[in-house]
């Protein structure tokens, strides 16, 4: 199991009596970037807490980065990044001795790194933390995580109060990361924000992983609309019955629909006409997410 | 560089209130030590004279005319004590369990810190911030010997009574500090240190005069502090040794709970 970079069996997790984590098989190759999607409450963060050994499992097995979390934590820990939730702080303290101090813990921290990730962020490094938004202390959180260039980064919902800009950034670090075969392990509550960047994602639904899919197979199966402009008139009939294509409108010469799964029998009617221009939108996938959130995935999806 | 790990990091964001609490404490002891030379007028010793023995005894206020006997139930007896464990139960409250309430507490130990780790450099920033004080108790009360006719007690055995209460101190930092990571509870860890200053406190006064009860004095940590005066007879090694011995096992059964919980989110 040296490949994978999490693995977890049969996790369950107890709050007393409340339900955290009701066995959780979890398996995260290493150099991927996994998303791990889930509705609030789903266990994402009792999850990550127990990878971090913040929290113990009530039963299970965990195994991170080949080791055991709670066994090996410290060094497994110094191989981590991680960005908690809420990236609480003491506020009496500026950016640049936060930083500097969390890269001590491990072992220091090049500074130019430090610059050049705040820079592209365009983090202030001398404002103290109190003074900064929700946004920018986000920023600082995921510099931290990401300073050290660590194997594996733990992210709990990563872009959540970073613009629409930031976000960019954020997913461009992602796949920088990926490039240099660090493992991305980040979680969210919206498909929109791990799409981009995802290998894989894991649903996590009252505890339990209910699907895993690779993206590239879930924008093969979403819906995306479609608009096709052709230089002479067609007519609705010849796409109207063709699988997967439903919703078609025609104004003139510009057709439009929607289509489900594989773009194959719609580009190939089509091909019998000379095309002008293809749009195809980006599946969204959120309506597929939203099926397995409700817990009771579609199959026709 | 004060950023290098939990421990300087800890001394650094408590500067203030170790500056300050230390100079407070010592600003008390000398204000006490000051009243000796107009305490110790005949006058003032035999009006003394005449109070109930069991109230000179529950203010801990007996032999008043030599100096040993005045620092010893007047600045060492109540209030300098009383402020070090205040100012300790504050500190070792907020040392674990208000930054695990603050939410704080998570980032660190996702770093590669144990807990461990991370419990012993709070209690060596207690184990700091009480040396501190009790130098500035020392060295000022050193400074002003000569010109407060104290001098009498000498500077070894007034090192002696420092260190006994830098242990005093350390108790209450180890007790607090203890409850608080067991707990992750500021509350409960201030609850059990306020408790223990006041019971201890009327225990070590109050118990002795009621028959029968004279054991319960034993569990006081003001009498281990203030055993064999040692401002009169030199260090106590026995109280130093029950004081340490009971702050140790404090903070390691606190240590022992804390490896095993889960922290709070």
């Amino acid at each position: 199991m040296a490949d994978l970079a999490i693995h977890t069996e049969q996790l369950t997790k107890m709050y007393g009596k409340r339900r955290g984590l009701a066995g959780l098989d979890l398996s995260v190759d290493t150099g991927e970037v996994y998303g791990f999607l889930g509705p609030n409450g789903a266990g994402k963060t009792t999850t990550i807490r127990i990878l971090l050994d913040l929290i113990r499992p009530t039963s299970g097995r965990v195994e991170l980065l080949g080791g055991d979390p709670r066994r090996d934590g410290v060094a497994l820990r110094r191989r981590i990044g991680y960005l908690p939730g809420d990236f609480i702080v003491d506020g009496k303290q500026t950016v640049t001795e936060l930083l500097t101090y969390l890269g001590n813990l491990r072992g220091g921290v090049p500074r130019e790194r430090v610059t050049t990730l705040a820079g592209r962020l365009d983090l202030d490094l001398s404002a103290k933390i109190r003074s900064l938004s929700k946004g920018n202390r986000q920023k600082v959180g995921v510099v931290q995580a990401f300073m050290h260039q660590p194997e594996l980064l733990i992210l709990d919902e990563p872009t959540s109060g970073l613009d629409p800009l930031l976000q960019q950034t954020f997913l461009d670090m992602v796949r920088e990361a990926r490039t240099a075969g660090q493992t991305v392990f980040m979680s969210s509550h919206v498909m929109s924000e791990v799409q981009q960047t995802a290998d894989r994602v894991g649903i996590v639904r009252e505890g339990v992983l209910v699907a895993v899919e690779r993206v590239e197979d879930l924008r093969e199966r979403g819906v995306r609309r479609v608009e096709i402009h052709f230089e002479d008139p067609v007519t609705v009939e010849e796409f109207a019955g063709l699988p997967g294509v439903s919703d078609v409108t025609l104004t003139a010469d510009v057709l439009r629909c929607r289509l489900d799964g594989r773009a194959d029998p719609l580009v190939k009617a089509a091909a019998k006409h000379t095309v002008i221009g293809l749009l195809s939108e980006e599946p969204d996938l959120e309506e597929l997410f939203v099926t397995y959130y409700r817990g009771a995935p579609d199959d026709a999806a | 560089m004060m950023l290098r790990n939990p421990f300087t990091k800890a001394l650094w964001d408590a500067r203030r209130a170790i500056l300050g609490w230390g100079m407070g404490i010592g600003y008390v002891a000398v204000m006490y030590t000051a009243f000796y030379p107009s305490i110790s007028k005949p006058a003032f010793a035999s009006a003394l004279q005449n109070y109930p023995e069991g109230l000179k005894k529950a203010f801990n206020i007996q032999d008043m005319t030599s100096p040993a006997g005045y620092l010893g139930s007047y600045v060492f007896g109540l209030l300098v004590p009383v402020l070090l464990a205040v100012f300790m139960i504050i500190f070792g409250s907020r040392a674990i369990a208000g930054d695990e309430e603050a939410g704080t507490l998570d980032l660190v130990l996702a770093h590669p810190v144990s807990r461990p780790r991370l419990l012993l450099s709070r209690l060596a920033g207690l184990a700091t911030a009480v040396l501190f004080a009790c130098a500035v108790v020392y060295l000022l009360l050193l400074a002003i010997a000569g010109p407060t006719k104290t001098s009498a007690v000498g500077a070894g055995h007034l090192a002696a009574m420092t260190v006994q209460l830098a242990l005093f101190g350390m108790l209450f930092g180890a007790l607090t500090l203890g409850v608080g990571a067991a707990t992750g509870r500021r509350s409960a860890a201030v609850g059990a240190g306020v408790v223990v200053v006041v019971f201890g406190y009327f225990g070590n006064n109050l118990a002795p005069q009621v028959h029968g009860l004279g054991w319960v004095q034993r569990l006081s940590p003001f009498y281990w502090y203030l055993a064999g005066k040692p401002l009169v007879n030199g260090l106590d090694l026995a109280g130093c040794a029950v004081l340490l011995a009971v702050a140790v096992v404090l903070a390691a059964a606190g240590l022992v709970r804390f490896r095993r919980r889960d922290l709070a989110v």
